[in-house]
């Protein structure tokens, strides 16, 4: 059955930055590779933790160098997501300045400008009397304020921070803004940096693989931290069109739905993460069988990629067993709050390339969960396709995004 | 939505205790409750907070959940339990077409700063599992979807002092398009020893004399800052078709929402953007079919920040232009800043009973002089937020 299609938004522009680099094209390049960035790090003392890699950005790259006028003591966060907002608006074709834009932004993170607050409150602990522009971008909402006041945006200006679903929550968020006409650009995206309190945390509650995070695999142990930032630039097409730009991709439709079910273990059914994929579905105009291939949440803990299954399997039945499916997490791991964003990136660029990016690492499918994950090389697909980009988040909230090739307009 | 979003429930824990009578008593009176904060920062003089007492929160929150809950968590719990009764709608079966939408600034700061210490003091394998999971900043907003068994959208958002009023929108956007058929929508934050810190260095926080005779000084010519302020507040929304299908009588209905975004701002502080958000409030006017002539009452939300309030005056003149803006109340005198008091205190303002700030002092510079607001206001209310960072928002209420 079809169910009626509402405004399709075109994708104009992407940036990224990752542990594969500053840019979407060192981004590809390394998802494209079927390896891992996951590896030893050295953001901050992890001697006494129980693990001992992340996915950590590298200290700069072209992207970084190439945005003008950063801020004087930015914090990671925002470093990441001006330069990924820098790239996504070249790309789109705009300016430094969109004063002159309809334009809004629609953020996520999960920790903001924790990593240098962390430092500020060890400090005072210790009895010093630290910077106060340690502690200044403390708020989740200093990575998407810092690209509105960089890029000159005056309309409106959000920031989502639903834990690991809320890079997709600020896409939906976004996409029912363009549709509205509130904005005629949204600068969608979401940045985070690795730091104590999520790597502790994750470890104490023993989340953490020691290795490089095996999605779906029979022998994961579990999730692998990275940091980075994504942003799309979402557009109508017919604006996109008048002003001479061709989509890169469509955000088709944006769904979400939550488990209200416990605070960090997801609902053994996939309840709400299959509600949140039929409530995108149905914003996209699309049934299941639509889609073509899943860049799933795929943290590589236990419970998460069993009830991730569930939901797909809910959602597609024995489709879900075929349909192509990768996890971008292991190969630059889970960015928290920006996951969704940057996930939404890399699956544009799946589309772009006309191929499923790999799932990093070896091991064997667990049985429990069939899915037919992309390895080793990627997949190529045919014309017109169509992925579904699905996040689960701390809490229970789910969040899910279908994204269509440039020539699936209709 | 042909036949708009109302309010059919509004619960709030505070300074002023649980529920929004004590709360209303408190505005009618001009009367902030602010507390020393203990410990004092160091080097400093005491600091006074709107602090939540300590209250028997069993009615709302069962015990064996609250004790695996941070306090911003047992509040949004209280405070949303308590929007769902006063809705009259049943609490722990909300299904999937209810939906949370809250806002938070800080997030459950206090027991982020409990795991840096075990990390700090005895290493990080020290750090607790139990701890970390409600560090996250919608833990609150997740916990009351637990236990109002919500299964439609659950979404945290931040934008500071804006951030109750953009949660709200978001949440009149899930009805509107269909996501949820009731939100519960509010604002949540704690006070703890490292904001007073913060803020106190950043020369943010009302220098205020101790025992609570004056408060915080919205627009007025000596303010110093705000009165920081923990809580939570959520309101129950719902399509009006619905509402009376059921019976709910509602408290309001609400008539517009729209943000902005004031790219002079700093990171910490406030720009001089008034003309681009003077602009987003006519559009949101406008797009709403409403004429600032209609706008019966200004619920402002200045909170005595010096900048803030100069840049919140600034919009509304340019919006009324050569007409007089209409009277104007300032409830963060009482509410203080964060903790959704002021969102409450904006529903509340339909009914009338808001005091004047006792011998205000009219800021030259800023020209508005709040007024007292005995009897409900006619015409439409107008909430505004111009929050540190550059982010605005706005909502227009409408007395049912």
């Amino acid at each position: 059955m079809t169910r009626p299609a509402r405004p399709a938004v075109a994708v104009t522009g992407i940036g990224a930055v990752s542990a594969w680099g500053w840019g979407v094209e060192p981004l590809w390049a390394g998802l494209s590779s079927g390896a891992t960035a996951i590896a030893g790090f050295d953001r901050f003392d992890h001697g006494g933790y129980p693990t001992h890699r992340a996915a950590q950005v590298p200290a700069s790259g072209a992207t970084e160098e190439a945005t003008p006028r950063r801020p004087r003591g930015a914090c990671l966060a925002e470093r990441f997501a001006l330069a990924a907002a820098h790239e996504a608006l070249r790309m789109a074709g705009f300016g430094d300045d969109l004063s002159g834009e309809r334009a809004g932004v629609y953020f996520s993170s999960s920790t903001g400008g924790m990593f240098e607050a962390e430092q500020y409150y060890l400090a005072l602990r210790a009895g010093e009397r630290p910077d106060l522009r340690l502690v200044a971008s403390h708020t989740v909402t200093v990575p998407g304020d810092a690209v509105a006041r960089r890029f000159g945006v005056a309309g409106p200006v959000e920031t989502t921070s639903s834990a690991c679903a809320s890079g997709a929550l600020a896409l939906e968020s976004a996409l029912a803004a363009v549709r509205r006409g509130d904005v005629s650009l949204a600068l969608a995206g979401g940045s985070d940096s690795l730091c104590r309190t999520t790597f502790g945390g994750f470890n104490a509650l023993r989340s953490v693989a020691e290795t490089p995070c095996l999605p779906f695999r029979q022998e994961r142990t579990g999730l692998s931290l990275g940091e980075g930032a994504g942003v799309l630039v979402l557009e109508a097409v017919d604006a996109a069109r008048a002003r001479g730009r061709q989509p890169l991709a469509i955000l088709a439709g944006a769904g979400s739905a939550g488990d209200a079910h416990h605070m960090t273990a997801p609902h053994p059914r996939g309840d709400g993460a299959a509600r949140a994929v039929d409530a995108a579905l149905d914003n996209a105009g699309i049934d299941a069988s639509g889609i073509d291939f899943v860049n799933a949440h795929g943290t590589g803990t236990p419970l998460n990629d069993l009830a991730e299954w569930q939901a797909l399997s809910r959602v597609f039945g024995r489709r879900a067993s075929r349909l192509p499916l990768t996890s971008t997490k292991a190969s630059i791991g889970h960015l928290l709050g920006s996951a969704g964003s940057i996930e939404a990136v890399a699956t544009v660029l799946c589309l772009q390339h006309g191929a499923v990016h790999p799932c990093a690492g070896a091991g064997e499918i667990d049985p429990r969960t069939p899915v037919d994950l992309v390895r080793h090389q990627p997949r190529r697909l045919g014309r017109s396709c169509c992925a579904l980009s699905l996040n689960l988040g701390f809490g229970g909230c789910n969040g899910a995004l279908v994204l269509a090739a440039a020539d699936r307009e209709s | 939505m042909p036949d708009g979003v109302v309010i059919t429930g509004l619960g709030t824990l505070g300074a002023a205790g649980a529920g929004a009578q004590g709360l209303a008593v408190d505005l009618a009176a001009g009367m902030h409750r602010a507390t020393a904060i203990e410990p004092a920062p160091d080097g400093g003089g005491p600091v006074l907070a709107s602090q939540v007492p300590t209250l028997d929160l069993s009615p709302w929150v069962p015990a064996s959940l609250a004790r695996r809950m941070s306090r911003p968590s047992r509040f949004a719990v209280a405070a949303g339990v308590m929007a769902l009764h006063s809705a009259g709608l049943d609490v722990a079966s909300g299904g999937p077409s209810l939906g949370v939408s809250m806002a938070s600034t800080f997030g459950p700061l206090g027991y982020t700063q409990r795991i840096l210490d075990q990390i700090r003091a005895d290493g990080p394998a020290a750090a607790s599992p139990a701890l970390f999971t409600e560090c996250v900043v919608n833990a609150p907003a997740s916990q009351l979807s637990i236990v109002a068994g919500a299964g439609g959208p659950c979404t945290t958002v931040s934008g500071r002092e804006a951030g109750p009023l953009l949660a709200t929108a978001r949440g009149c956007n899930d009805l509107v398009e269909g996501r949820a058929t009731t939100v519960l929508v509010g604002a949540c934050d704690e006070v703890t020893p490292l904001q007073v810190d913060v803020l106190s260095r950043l020369g943010a926080l009302a220098v205020l004399p101790p025992g609570g005779s004056s408060g915080p000084l919205p627009f007025d010519r000596r303010r110093t800052g705000f009165l920081l302020a923990e809580g939570a507040t959520f309101l129950a929304l719902e399509p009006a078709g619905q509402a009376e299908r059921r019976g709910a009588l509602p408290i309001a209905r609400i008539r517009a929402w729209g943000s902005a975004f004031d790219a002079t701002a700093t990171r910490v502080g406030w720009g001089r953007g008034w003309t681009a958000l003077a602009r987003g409030l006519s559009d949101c006017l406008a797009r709403a079919g409403i004429s600032p002539a209609d706008i019966g009452l200004v619920v402002s939300g200045a909170s005595g920040a010096r900048a803030g309030d100069w840049l919140e005056a600034r919009v509304l003149r340019a919006v009324w232009r050569d007409a007089t803006p209409p009277p104007i109340v300032a409830p963060k005198a009482v509410t203080g800043e964060y903790g959704g008091g002021f969102l409450a205190a904006a529903v509340l303002a339909l009914r009338g009973g808001i005091a004047a700030t006792p011998g205000f002092q009219v800021d030259p510079e800023i020209g508005l002089h709040p007024s007292a607001l005995e009897g409900p206001p006619k015409g439409c209310v107008l909430v505004t937020s111009c929050a540190s960072g550059g982010s605005a928002s706005w909502l227009v209420l409408e007395g049912s």
